[in-house]
């Protein structure tokens, strides 16, 4: 008797743990260098300078960026550059155990490195003695939330009008199940032999801003993973792109905006015409 | 051909005149902000759609008076700095929360603007506007707010630092009119849809003749003042033939 049902655990496990090598699938349908949706929203917080909503997967997160203002308390003026601080925070409901309100260690790290990061793009040396606060509140997560934050920062510090030279695009990369991936999720991350590596770069030139790696890769797996990680910012840099842009559509206005405006209601946005006409094409298909 | 750029994207890949808003990398010029930029022309600029104010030298700012000291009085100007302006300047006394106009006449290292000839304003409004697209109502050659006095009756001071004060005449109307141009700042044909607008309200206001080229107004007054620096020299050459 022990013998079977010990025979039976064995077969259980298998079949529970995936093999990427022999599946050549993920756990969730994707492929192995598939990021998961994506969507950016650009300017949600009125009370902001600058602001930006971002769902990736199950990932939501707010960012919202004032300034630049005075620093306070004065100790932390920079009389060459301003300082950015960011601020990372977890809702409480945002992972399955509640999560502690207090910031505790994890954050104050993360903040520190996105913190970092995001210095590396803005002209900071034009705002002498102030700083540039940029909050991140994680609403939903499911892995990768670090670099979600740092992908809707950047749209939102671009959404406040400070000068940069570039936006910040960041995902996960990493090895999970004996296969390379990108952007990993919970289930990988979880996996016996993960490595998640947080990896943001400066798409134009780039230049990497942010790296942290949790778990050990061999020089060949390393050589093969930055590639990944380089076309996977390359993919979200044209989601952060099409967000900025499209707020604001060059056109002329329209009569009906001006109607809308006269009658005090919510502007209309105008579309070109070229636009308009897709669109209703589309619709016709649907 | 005017396109929206944003932080980091390529402006020009020629050699060009440097104007705001943007940097060089190895020759070839991006944007620093999230704006407009247009490639034809000798000059590479955007103009920025999103943004704080930073104080320049000349701009009509308007200001509300912070803190009151011994010496004087703090004023906020929208700016990341108070600017502080001497108790002997002013011929009133000011409290704290009135309002006063000036003209920035110095800006230092740290963005500390100081502030020239003060006056008091004595009642009205104020309409807060983001300051980028403050150029848009006053349009080329103030033709936009001439417009607005026209259709509103309004006395109306327009500050750069995003506040447009306002007393006499309708300003309902004209808080409507200036929202209404603050939302649509980066379209084309702003000045005759404000027209539009008036007549909407039923209100008829009679085009000045020099409007009409101004119509597609561009953003950039600084191209004109560069053709005519261009110009000067060679009369001066001329004179002294």
């Amino acid at each position: 008797m022990d013998r079977i049902r010990i025979t039976k655990v064995n077969e259980m496990v298998e079949e529970r743990i995936p093999d990427y090598k022999k599946d050549k699938k993920r756990v969730d349908g994707r492929k192995m260098d598939e990021l998961r949706p994506l969507s950016i929203k650009v300017g949600v917080l009125p009370n902001a300078d600058g602001s930006a909503y971002l769902e990736w997967g199950q990932n939501k997160v707010y960012a919202a960026v004032y300034g630049p203002r005075e620093a306070l308390p004065k100790h932390t003026q920079d009389p060459y550059k301003a300082v950015v601080k960011v601020t990372y925070r977890m809702a409480t409901f945002s992972v399955p155990e509640r999560k502690q309100p207090r910031p505790n260690r994890r954050d104050m790290e993360i903040s520190k490195v996105l913190g970092e990061a995001l210095e590396q793009v803005i002209f900071a040396e034009q705002f002498p003695n102030t700083e540039i606060s940029v909050f991140v509140e994680v609403i939903d997560s499911n892995a990768g939330s670090r670099v979600a934050c740092l992908t809707a920062a950047s749209c939102a510090l671009a959404d406040a009008g400070i000068p940069m030279k570039d936006l910040v695009a960041a995902t996960g990369v990493g090895k999970a199940f004996g296969e390379l991936v990108v952007d990993l999720d919970k289930n990988e991350e979880d996996a016996p032999d993960a490595v998640d590596v947080p990896f943001g770069i400066m798409p134009n030139s780039g230049n990497i801003v942010l790296l942290q790696m949790d778990g050990l890769l061999t020089k060949e797996e390393w050589a093969k993973l930055v590639p990944l990680g380089m076309k996977a910012c390359q993919d979200i840099y044209k989601v952060q792109k099409e967000a900025l842009k499209e707020k604001f559509i060059l056109s002329e206005v329209s009569e009906k905006s001006v109607e809308a405006a006269v009658e005090d209601k919510a502007p209309v946005a105008d579309k070109p015409k070229k636009e308009a006409k897709e669109a209703k094409a589309k619709k016709v298909k649907k | 051909m005017k396109k929206i750029v944003i932080p980091g994207e390529l402006v020009s890949g020629e050699r060009k005149r440097l104007g705001s808003n943007v940097f060089v990398v190895d020759g070839k010029i991006y944007s620093k902000v999230l704006g407009i930029s247009e490639d034809e022309g000798e000059k590479a600029a955007v103009v920025p759609l999103e943004g704080k104010y930073f104080p320049q030298m000349e701009d009509v700012v308007i200001g509300v008076v912070t803190r009151v000291i011994f010496a004087g009085y703090n004023i906020n100007i929208n700016s990341f700095v108070d600017s502080f302006i001497p108790r002997s300047v002013m011929r009133e006394d000011l409290k704290k929360g009135d309002l006063i106009s000036g003209k920035v006449n110095y800006v230092n290292e740290l963005r500390e603007a100081e502030i020239g000839f003060p006056r008091k304003m004595f009642g009205g409004e104020v309409i807060e506007v983001t300051p980028v697209r403050t150029p848009r109502l006053i349009g080329k050659n103030g033709s936009m707010l001439e417009l607005l006095k026209a259709g509103t009756k309004c006395d109306i001071v327009i500050g750069k630092n995003g506040r447009v004060w306002a007393r006499n005449g309708n300003t309902e109307l004209l808080r409507k009119v200036v929202e209404f141009v603050n939302a649509n700042s980066y379209k084309s044909n702003l000045t005759s849809s404000v027209e539009a607008f008036f007549k909407a309200e039923g209100i008829d206001v009679s085009v000045p003749a020099k409007e009409v080229p101004f119509a597609n107004a561009k953003f950039e007054e600084s191209e004109v003042i560069s053709e005519e620096s261009e110009v000067l020299p060679e009369n001066d050459s001329d004179g002294q033939n």
